[in-house]
Order: C-alpha cells, then structure tokens, then sequence
C-alpha cells in the first residue's frame, strides 16, 4: 500500500466517522430513519464547491455550468456546506417529521432523496447536470503550494480536526439530559410527550445538528476528490452508512465509529483487493459488495441487533455497580 | 380541578366519546368505569391531549386548554399514564424517572453543547429527588436495570413515578391495575391512597371494581361513549341501568 493510498484511506475513513457520527445522532439516539441522508452530505459538497470555485465564466471553467461561484477562501467553504447541510434540514424536517407517522418518515426521507437526485442530475444550469462540478479548487491549496504528499498529511490533519470537533458534539449531545430525552423520544414518543417533551422540537434540532455535521462531511469530502456529481450521491449510499451504524451499534459514538472502519471503509478495501484478483467478470465483485452489505445488515439484526459495540448503559455515580456500567459523563455522585 | 364539557371524540363516523361532561374535584381519585368499548381511555387521551377532541371545551385550573398539544398539558401538570406499559425500555428505571424531570437545564440542544458544568446543579437535584422517588416505592435496587426487563407491576410503578417526577396537579391513571400480580396491586392501592391524602388529584381509569370500590369517590361511569351516571358506589350500585349496562354486565 502506497502513502498516497493511504493518505486517501485515513481521509474516507475521516468523512465516513464524521458522516456515521451525524448518522447515529439521528437514527441511533433519536430513532429518525433518516432515508435521505446522503442528499445533506451533498448539500454540503456543492455548497462548498461554488463557494470556493471561480464563476463559471472564468478560464478553464467555462465547460461547466453553475451558479455562485464565490472564490471564498478556507474554511469559509466547509463552514458554508455545514450551514446549508442544516438549512436544508428545516424544510424538509418541518414536512416530514412533524405530522407522519415514523414508518411514513422513512419512506418521505427515501423519496426525497431520489427526487433530489433526480432533479439535479435533469437541471444542468443550477450545478452542471450529471455530469457534476469538477476542478473544485482544494482548501489552502494556492497559499501553501505545497507539494502532493505534504498537502495529503494537511488534508488528513483538517479532517482529523473536524472528526475530533464532531466527537466532541456528539458526545455532549449523547451524555446530556437533552441526549436522555432523545433516546426517550427514540423508545416511546407518545409516552415522552405525555411528560411534556415537545416531539417536533427534538426532532427538529437534531435533525439539523444531523444535517450540519452531514453537510460539513460533503464539504471535506468535495475539497478532496475536486468533483461532485448526482452519481455521488445516490440513495444506496445512504444504506451504506445505515449499514455502519446497525453494524457498530446503534447510540453508540464509538459503535459509530467502529462502523465506519468496518463498512463503507471496510468493504471498500476488500472490494479493492478481491477486484485485484480479477474473479469472475469485471463488475463481479462490486455487485456482491451489495449483496454482502444486505446480508451484513440482516445478520446483525438477527443475531446481535444492538451491534459490535451496543449502546452502554447510562448508569449514575451511587448506583450499585454492574459488569456493564458505564458512568453516564459529568453526572453527579449521590 | 379540571371541567370538560361536552366532549366529543369521533373516529370515521364512529362516536367513541359522544357528548362527555364531568368534573374532576381537588384531592380526590375520581374513578371513571364502564364496560369494554365505553370510551374511558379515549376520553383520558382526550383530556391529557393525546387525542385532539373533535368539539368540547377542556378547561384545567381556569385555563382552556382544549387547544393545547399533550406537551403542554403536561407542563402544566396535568399528566397520563397508560393502559399498556408505557416505558422506555432502554433506558434505565432512573433515567426513566429523569426524563420526566422537569426544570434541567441540559434538556435544550443549546444547554448540552455548553456542557456538564452548565447543567450538572440541576441534574444532582434531580438525582436526588428521583432516587427520593425509588426509595419511597421500594425500587432503589432497580435503578440501573434497564425499564424493559421489569416485570408488569414494577413497569406500573415506573410510570407513576415517572408521573410523578413532573409534580404533577392532577394524575390520569389508565387502568393502573391492569396486568399486575395480585400482591403489587394492594401496594399500588396503597402508594395511591398516599399520594391522595397527600393532596394529589387523580382520575382513574379502573376494571377492578373492588379497588374502585376501596379508593374511588366519586365515580363516573361510561358506556357507549356517554356518561350514565356518576356519585358514590353505593348510590351508583342501586341504579338498575348502571348495574344493567355494566356493574353486572
């Protein structure tokens, strides 16, 4: 494995931790099938793309069509993909989560995710169509002139910063009394309305915290690869990500985490390197990464649903001590 | 205490609650009994704004509330409990309890971002209150037992606790008896007699006649969605529609 490989593999490893992490606060804490997830990591990538592109009018950009095209400098970009990956959640939270049932959420979530695909791909003038931005300037890239593998180290460095301030959200989210009222809402909405919870606000906020963080992962993810296009970001990716956190567990930051490694991270390898070994016809081994990731998904809510790393029990300092106790952070001794 | 008037409650055509008026007076358990169907718990739902009534006028301690969503009701304090078990069954019996805790400050977005110092003043308060809680229903032992592994009784309790976490002003009980071992529900009569010598309003929803009998006055009872009588047992057992629609029925 080369430097540059690797340089590439600690950054999707970085995007997907970061992308799992908003994952969880939704689904694994607060219960939101959030079907449509990819398209506020999309946000994010476009966002951060023409903010820090040229207009498409500028030399060796007029072969794209776009919009903005803002040159603004780092981190004005991520930040701008962050705030539209949590603008983009109030709308479509006010529709969906408000008034439908959970099982209708996630089919709403699911459609809006195709038509949003759908839509950008058919509408070349607002983001170039399918075939995408491309040439998208890399953050610090004109300032540091540095050379390839310095600049990948940087990279690895700006997305270990971020992993580390979404760690730290999520983890004041999780350990919190606001976290506590989440799962609640998670096991029984109506009995946590009936003491006084108000479901929409809950839903509402995470599902925007979920939207910024996922948005922020576009944005890194963007800088990165330079291009974007709809065949990025369609629905399966987002099963993927479900996949991560069933598979690491379900309210757990570190089972989120875990699951990134071991899924998108993970199966991406193994793909790489089973394709290396040229079995079968050449689109073989991409197609039984699906299959592998659906039975993954039905093996682990068969045989271990709360995941590799389960979601611990929040137990108070004073309380008689268990094998699984995990003291819940910054809580009280009695 | 709370004064409904002229509830109605309608499900495609079907009249579950047709036309309801009762009172629910201070520190009292006003029993509410009928026969399968009566429309008992819709019309608890009704009141504690689980289910939006399709005309009426729910007034609590001199506020219409009819318009207000079952959160809000809550904060007030007017709170339900369930006909089925109702708990989270992944937290744990104390965090149950620690949902409900009203006034923690860690219970916005804004206030978990800022952290433990922020919010720690108010949890240890509540921690106290609820362990407070466990200690005077016999389940401190449970406290780090996940909800979902008690047994029928014990997840009875919770939810009362857990009801009573909010200081609530009036208590709807939704068959509180129901599913529990014989011997929990002499203690759960006992902690609700308690509770209402202490000055706590309850209206409850309650099969066991017997236990309406021992906590009840007044009761109201329903069948077919109307109130057909309400007053005493004693008086209420001498009226033969009463005994005919349900006392024996």
């Amino acid at each position: 494995m080369n430097t540059y490989y690797a340089a590439n593999l600690l950054i999707f490893a970085g995007v997907d931790i970061i992308a799992c992490l908003a994952l969880n606060l939704q689904f694994g804490v607060s219960g939101i099938v959030n079907f449509s997830f990819i398209v506020f990591q999309a946000a994010g990538a476009y966002t951060a793309a023409i903010l820090s592109m040229p207009p498409d009018t500028a030399p060796d950009y007029t072969f794209q069509i776009y919009f903005g095209g803002y040159q603004l400098p780092f981190p004005i970009p991520w930040i701008g993909g962050a705030v539209a990956g949590g603008l983009l959640a109030l709308p479509i939270g006010l529709v969906v989560l408000r008034r439908l049932r959970a099982d209708y959420q996630a089919i709403a979530l699911l459609v809006t995710s195709i038509i949003a695909n759908t839509v950008i791909n058919n509408a070349r003038p607002w983001l170039n169509g399918a075939a995408g931005v491309a040439l998208v300037p890399q953050p610090l890239q004109e300032q540091l002139n540095a050379d390839t593998h310095t600049y990948q180290y940087l990279y690895i460095g700006l997305t270990a910063i971020c992993v580390a301030i979404v760690w730290f959200i999520a983890a004041r989210i999780v350990n919190s009394p606001y976290g506590r009222s989440l799962r609640a809402m998670r096991e029984n909405e109506v009995a946590a309305t009936a003491l006084g919870k108000n479901p929409t606000a809950l839903k509402m906020t995470i599902f925007i915290v979920g939207g910024a963080i996922a948005g922020l992962s576009g944005a890194i993810l963007v800088g990165f690869l330079t291009v974007w296009a709809p065949s990025t970001w369609l629905y399966p990716e987002t099963i993927i990500l479900f996949a991560a956190v069933i598979v690491g567990g379900r309210g757990n930051n570190v089972g989120a985490i875990l699951g990134a490694l071991l899924v998108p991270v993970g199966f991406e390898e193994v793909t790489r390197l089973l394709g290396g070994l040229n079995i079968g016809p050449p689109q073989l081994i991409p197609a039984l990464e699906w299959v592998c990731i659906g039975l993954f998904i039905l093996g682990f809510l068969w045989f271990r649903p709360r995941g590799v790393a389960p979601e611990p029990r929040h137990v108070f300092p004073g309380a008689p001590i268990r094998e699984d106790t995990r003291w819940v952070e910054g809580t009280p001794a009695s | 205490m709370l004064a409904a008037r002229d509830i109605h409650r309608h499900f495609e055509g079907m009249h579950a609650v047709d036309g309801v008026s009762i009172e629910v007076m201070p520190e009292r358990i006003t029993g509410l009994i009928g026969p399968n169907g009566a429309g008992k718990s819709t019309l608890l739902a009704v009141l504690a704004g689980t289910l939006p009534a399709s005309s009426g006028t729910i007034v609590f301690q001199g506020e219409d509330i009819t318009r207000l969503p079952a959160y809000q009701r809550a904060r007030r304090g007017l709170v339900r409990t369930f006909q089925l078990p109702s708990e989270f069954a992944q937290l744990t019996v104390l965090e149950n309890l620690m949902v409900a805790a009203p006034d923690n400050r860690g219970e916005s977005l804004l206030g978990a971002l800022l952290g433990k110092r922020y919010w720690m003043p108010d949890e240890t308060r509540l921690v106290a209150q609820a362990r407070g809680l466990l200690k005077r229903f016999g389940m401190n032992a449970k406290e780090s037992d996940y909800a979902g592994t008690l047994s029928g009784g014990q997840k009875r309790l919770v939810e009362i606790m857990r009801a009573l976490m909010l200081r609530p002003k009036l208590l709807l009980l939704d068959e509180p008896m129901s599913g529990v071992h014989p011997s929990i529900v002499d203690e759960i009569a006992g902690y609700l007699e308690t509770l209402r010598d202490e000055g706590l309003t309850i209206l409850m929803v309650e099969h066991e006649l017997h236990m309406v009998d021992r906590l009840c006055d007044p009761v109201v009872v329903m069948a077919q969605g109307k109130v057909i009588g309400q007053g005493g047992m004693a008086a209420l057992r001498k009226q033969p529609e009463i005994v005919e629609a349900y006392l024996v029925g």
